[in-house]
This record gives structure tokens, sequence and C-alpha cells, in this order.
């Protein structure tokens, strides 16, 4: 049991730090606000610097892929990184270098990044179906120029995809919960910290509104939640997407998202809904992936069916190795 | 970053379950508080029987009757012992936080007459914390210690005391400074019950029966050799003292049981069908996970030498969340069979109180705001 990053850990996110700086940031992550669009440039260093397969280069891989990707989030990078890095081996039991995008049957909902996706996995009962696709295979979705890139897949394309077997769409639910809850996590640091610094700023009635104990407290409970989704993210990619922990994470994460979203936007006033101000790059993409694959209702439902109908739940939660 | 028990931390979990199986009935979930020698006498058996098998204290130095294991070891403990009902009666404190606050801050004549006797399992303690006066604000506490010669005297009165009928010492912040000194100028001493001077007076509480006391000293003689820590700096042992009480008990781990035996009662009365009940079911118990990791985290901090931060804070906030979140559930799925203390029901009150003890969850987000996050202090 440690909750600091281990000597083989620690230079992996040290080095992702530098990427980052380069690769995201405010001013970027604003420049794709602008102008919608898919940051090739940060997926290609990420692939340089090996992280594509950094699922598979350890015995803590699964860990140590979520890890990467919370900070991708945080940072607001916009790249399907986690679903390619993450879910994708999962299922496939294979690295493939390719942007993977995640749908349910019968994929008639948007899907997250689906314009750049080079490999859909559909999620069909308890199949997972694969699919390559080309940009023509997609409508793009009006999103008001906020949140991921939005995109319909074109009725037809759905018949070209292929089983990868039964059993194949419980790894891609479980693996595809893991992502969402990681992602949350990430974005979910990434507006609380752009809330702490701006009610730290910002004066009002002679004084810093984060001064106000009606204001500290709300941010408080929001520290808690971010805390709280980043530690089941964790510990459920640790343990390989078990399909309990996948599911609670995943319940934890969206049930804060919501919350997450709805307060920052209250503690930061006006300017927190203008397109100039960035906080909306985080909260408009926790409210996204709040509605994917069931939302939080079905993943709590989930949640407590593979908890409570398991005969030893709570020697399971404390003591996984016994 | 990992997230396994060492072979032999589950080795020791083991060892644990089968001494409780032991030693406790099936199902049991608490003493019978009111009937105070029959508690302390069963709880002293079941922390004797431990220490005797070396479990009690298992990450302390050998020099006071432990194993010198990591803190991993009090984590299991809690894990086990806290949400069946503390088969340990109030000895679960010595160990979580009186004990290390001796082991830090004690003589070592104090080290090796009170460490030796925690870690043999029978003795008990209570703190003598809160004031009428100074609750949630305890650094305005009023209780005053004078020196006079070798001795400091004492009087004053404290509150809301809990496990005092039981408790052979008493571990009491007193004012040493001026009055204003707030917490620049507080002292801790240790004070066996019943000495001269130290009275004590039952509260009826509906939060069990060991719950609330008020303690009250006039003019107590106590001899300056029982003060713990240097004088007008026990605020730095009342830091440590607290943040180590906060995750002591494992309280996320009792809601996680409370939830458990509440779904097995809605699945068995068909109410775990309704997927309104359903998913509340999963979210509380992702809760309690959260407050699990956010619990160990600090525990991990721990062995690692940190001084306290506020992740205990996180810790306590979310438990207390959780518990209360478990309770209502639980009536939601009784109705008001909930309420009948000799049923399967959550007990409401108690679990309502704990957000209550051991600071407020208004105070643990004052240290979140202002410790984890940063902000501004509101004055």
């Amino acid at each position: 049991m440690q909750f600091t990053l281990n000597e083989h850990q620690a230079p992996i996110i040290g080095s992702l730090e530098t990427l980052l700086q380069r690769h995201a940031g405010r001013e970027r992550v604003l420049q794709f606000a602008r102008t919608p669009g898919y940051d090739h440039e940060l997926d290609a260093a990420l692939g340089a610097a090996g992280f594509m397969a950094i699922s598979q280069a350890s015995e803590t891989g699964g860990l140590d892929a979520a890890l990467v990707a919370f900070e991708v989030a945080r940072c607001a990078g916009v790249t399907s990184f986690t679903a390619s890095a993450l879910v994708a081996p999962m299922v496939l039991g294979e690295v493939r270098d390719v942007r993977v995008a995640l749908a349910q049957a019968p994929a008639d909902q948007p899907v997250r990044l689906g314009g750049y996706a080079e490999l859909l996995l559909v999620l069909k009962g308890d199949e997972a179906l694969a699919l390559d696709t080309a940009p023509d295979d997609w409508t793009a979705v009006d999103t008001n120029r906020a949140g991921f890139p939005l995109a319909r897949l074109r009725g037809e394309a759905l018949a070209r995809a292929r089983s990868l077997g039964p059993g194949s769409g419980g790894r891609l639910r479980d693996g595809w919960r893991v992502e969402i809850a990681v992602q949350c996590a990430g974005l979910m640091k990434g507006a609380l910290d752009l809330t702490v610094g701006f009610v730290r700023d910002r004066r009002q009635f002679g004084r810093p509104i984060g001064s106000f104990q009606a204001v500290q407290h709300r941010l408080g409970r929001l520290a808690v939640l971010a805390e709280g989704a980043r530690w089941l993210a964790l510990e459920a990619a640790y343990r390989d997407a078990r399909p309990d922990l996948a599911a609670t994470a995943a319940a934890f994460a969206t049930g804060a998202a919501d919350t997450m979203f709805r307060e920052c936007h209250q503690l930061h006033g006006a300017i927190g809904f203008t397109r100039e101000f960035p906080l909306h790059i985080w909260t408009i993409r926790l409210l996204q992936l709040q509605q994917e694959l069931g939302g939080a209702a079905g993943h709590r439902r989930d949640a407590a069916r593979l908890t409570f109908t398991q005969p030893d739940v709570l020697a399971l939660s404390v003591a996984p190795a016994v | 970053m990992e997230f396994d028990w060492t072979p032999e931390d589950v080795a020791y979990r083991r060892d644990l379950q089968a001494y409780i199986r032991k030693m406790m009935p099936a199902g049991w979930r608490g003493y019978d508080q009111t009937d105070r020698p029959t508690y302390k006498a069963a709880a002293k058996a079941f922390a004797g029987g431990m220490a005797e098998q070396g479990w009690l204290t298992q990450n302390w130095p050998k020099a006071y009757g432990g194993a010198e294991c990591s803190a991993w070891r009090q984590a299991i403990l809690g894990e086990e012992l806290t949400p069946i009902g503390e088969p340990r009666g109030s000895q679960y404190m010595n160990v979580n936080w009186i004990g290390p606050a001796i082991m830090r801050f004690g003589t070592e004549e104090q080290k090796l007459y009170h460490l030796r006797r925690i870690a043999a399992g029978d003795v008990f303690w209570c703190q003598g914390f809160s004031e009428p006066e100074a609750g949630s604000d305890l650094a305005s506490l009023r209780t005053r210690a004078v020196r006079d010669g070798d001795d400091y005297v004492v009087s004053g009165s404290k509150i809301w005391t809990s496990h005092v009928g039981i408790a052979d010492f008493c571990i009491l912040l007193v004012r040493t400074g001026e009055a204003e000194s707030r917490a620049r100028g507080i002292t801790v001493l240790i004070v066996p019950m019943g000495h001269p001077g130290f009275t004590t007076r039952h509260i009826a509480s509906l939060a069990g029966d060991e719950s609330h006391y008020e303690l009250f000293f006039d003019d107590m003689r106590i001899p300056m050799s029982w003060r713990l820590g240097e004088e007008n700096l026990g605020w730095e042992v009342v830091r440590w003292a607290l943040a180590y009480e906060r995750v002591g008990s494992t309280q996320y781990q009792r809601a996680a049981l409370q939830l458990a035996e509440a779904a097995q009662i809605a699945i068995a009365n068909g109410r775990f069908e309704d997927p309104e009940i359903q998913s509340r079911f999963g979210e509380a118990w992702a809760a309690c996970q959260a407050a699990r990791l956010l619990t160990l985290k600090v525990y991990d901090l721990r062995e690692q030498g940190s001084p306290p931060t506020a992740d205990s804070n996180l810790s306590r906030l979310i438990s207390t969340d959780c518990l209360k979140m478990v309770a209502q559930l639980s009536a939601d799925v009784l109705g008001l069979e909930a309420l009948d203390r000799k049923g399967p029901g959550v007990d409401p009150i108690r679990n309502a109180s704990m957000a209550v003890a051991s600071g407020t969850a208004e105070i643990q987000l004052d240290r979140i705001a202002i410790d984890f996050l940063g902000l501004p202090r509101s004055k």
C-alpha cells in the first residue's frame, strides 16, 4: 500500500509534466476551444514519449496509464489518448497506435471525439464490436463550440463492424468506466484549481471572496469529491478495471462531476460563462462525460448490484488480496 | 503507488478475524455500556488477549511493547474492530493517538509507565478537551493550571467527554498562559481518575451511554512531572492527537458494514429492486470506498513520518458523510422499523453524532479550505 509515486512512476510523471507544459496549458486549450479540433501534436508527443504502450510496459501498467490520463485530462488535452492507451488494450489484448473512440450500440448517440477516430469500439451487450472509421463516417454535432468535439456515426457504417467475441463487452464496459472516472477526476482537479485561484484573487466587500466561510466550505466539499474520485479511479485502474471497482469509481466520479460543474460556475459568477475565461474547458467536458454509458444512476446501480450480490463484499473491499 | 497489502499484513488481518470469531458472538455489534463493570472487564479481556498475542500495538517500538511493524497494522486493526462495535472499548483511543502522543512528547518515565500499560491492553483513557465555552473554538479553553511549587493547581471544567465511566486516566488540556494566549498558552496534563479535586457528572445521551460526561476540577493538585510535553506548547500535542484521532477509528468501514447489512435486508424485502433505492446503495457504497482510500492515504503519510496534514480532515468529513447517508438509506429501506433499537436498523442519532465528535464537519471544512486548498483566513 503506497499512495505516493514509486521509483518507476515518478520519472514517468516528471517527463509527462514537461511534455504537457509544452503541449497543453491554458492558452492552448483556449485556442482549441476557438477552433474546435483534435490536438494531433499532443497525441504525437505522447506517442513519441512511449506513453501509448504504457499499460503493457510493467506490472502496474494499468495504473501508470491512468496516472498519465489523469494529468492529460487535468491539463485539458484534446486527445483520445485515454481510450487508445487505457481502454483499447484491455479489449483488444494489444496496443494499437490509433485514435480510439467509444460508443454504445446502436451508436446513434453523439460520440466523444468521434470524428477523429480511426477505431470505434462499440459496446453491444456481452460483445464489443470494432469498427475502423474514417472522417467520412461521421457527422459533426453542434456543441456550441464547448466541451469535447462530438460526432454522430452515419447509419450504415456500423454494419462494417466486427465482433471481438463473447465477453469482450464486459472488458469494454469496465475499461470505459475507468476511463470516464479518470477523465472526470483529472478534469475536476483542473476545474477546482482554477476556481480556487479565482476566489483567492477576486475581491468583493474589500476582501478576497475565498476568505468567506460560505465560499470556503463549498470548496472544501469539492476538494473531497475531487480527491475521492481520483483515488477510486486509480485503484480501479490498478486492479485492471475489476467490474465492481470500475462501476464504483465511475459512480462516484460522475456524481461528483455534476456537483463540480454547478459549483465551479456558481463560484465564478458571470465570467465563468464567457468564452474568453477557460472554466468551460473543464466543466462542459464534465457534463459530457456524465452522460456516457448510462450516467451516474447506471454506474451506481451496477456498483450496488456487483457489490452486494457478492458473498463477502466487505472482505473484498478492505483486503482484495485475501 | 500501489494498493496491495503485504502477505504479512493479510496474515495479520486473518489472525484478527479468527480471534474476533473466537471471542465475540457472531453478529456482535457493541457492548451494553450501562453495565460499566461488565463492559470494562469484557473490553479488558478482549484487548488483553490481543496484547498477549502481540497484536495490539504492532507498529510501536519494541521497547514499549510493540513489534516495530508498519503503521498499516493500525489501519487493519481499525478496519476489523471499529465496524463491529469496537470490542476493545475505548482502548482504541490509546493505540490510535494517546500512545503515539506519549511516545512523541512524553518523558522516558512517562513512556515506560503508560506505554507498557497501553500495550498490555488493560488501561482506559478519556480526553478532557471541550469546555462549556470552548467547543469548536478549542483554543479558547479556560480551565486554568497555576504553578505552585512543583505542582500545578487546576480549576475549571470540561464537557462532552466520552468513556469517563470506565477511564483510569484523563488526558487534560489546561491554560497555563495568559487568558488571551489562545493556542500559545495551552498545556497537556495526564491525570488519574478520582484524583483529589477531580469529580465527574454523567450526562444522559442519545448517542451511547458512555458518550457524554462533565468533568470538574476544584483546586486539583498535579505534580509537574505529570505534564505531557512542554508548558504552553500543548497545542502541538493537540494537533498531532486530533490528526490521529480523526482517522483512528475507521468510520468508513463502519458505514460500509452497515450499508452491506442494509443491502441484505433490502434484497430480502425486495426494496433493492427499486431502481432509485439500488442507485442510492451504489452511491453510498462509492462514498464509503472513497472514504476508505482518503483515510488510508493518511496512514500512508503517517507511515512516512509526515507531520499532520489536512488529509485527516478530508478523511473525517467524507467518513461522517457516509455514516449519515447510510443511516438515511437504512431508514428508507426499513421504515419505522429502523428506529427499533433491538432491530437491524442503523442508529441515525449515533451516526449523526459522529459529524460533531472530533471536530465538527464545519471545522473539518475550515481546515480543508485553509490548509488543503490554501484559501485566505476569514479574518
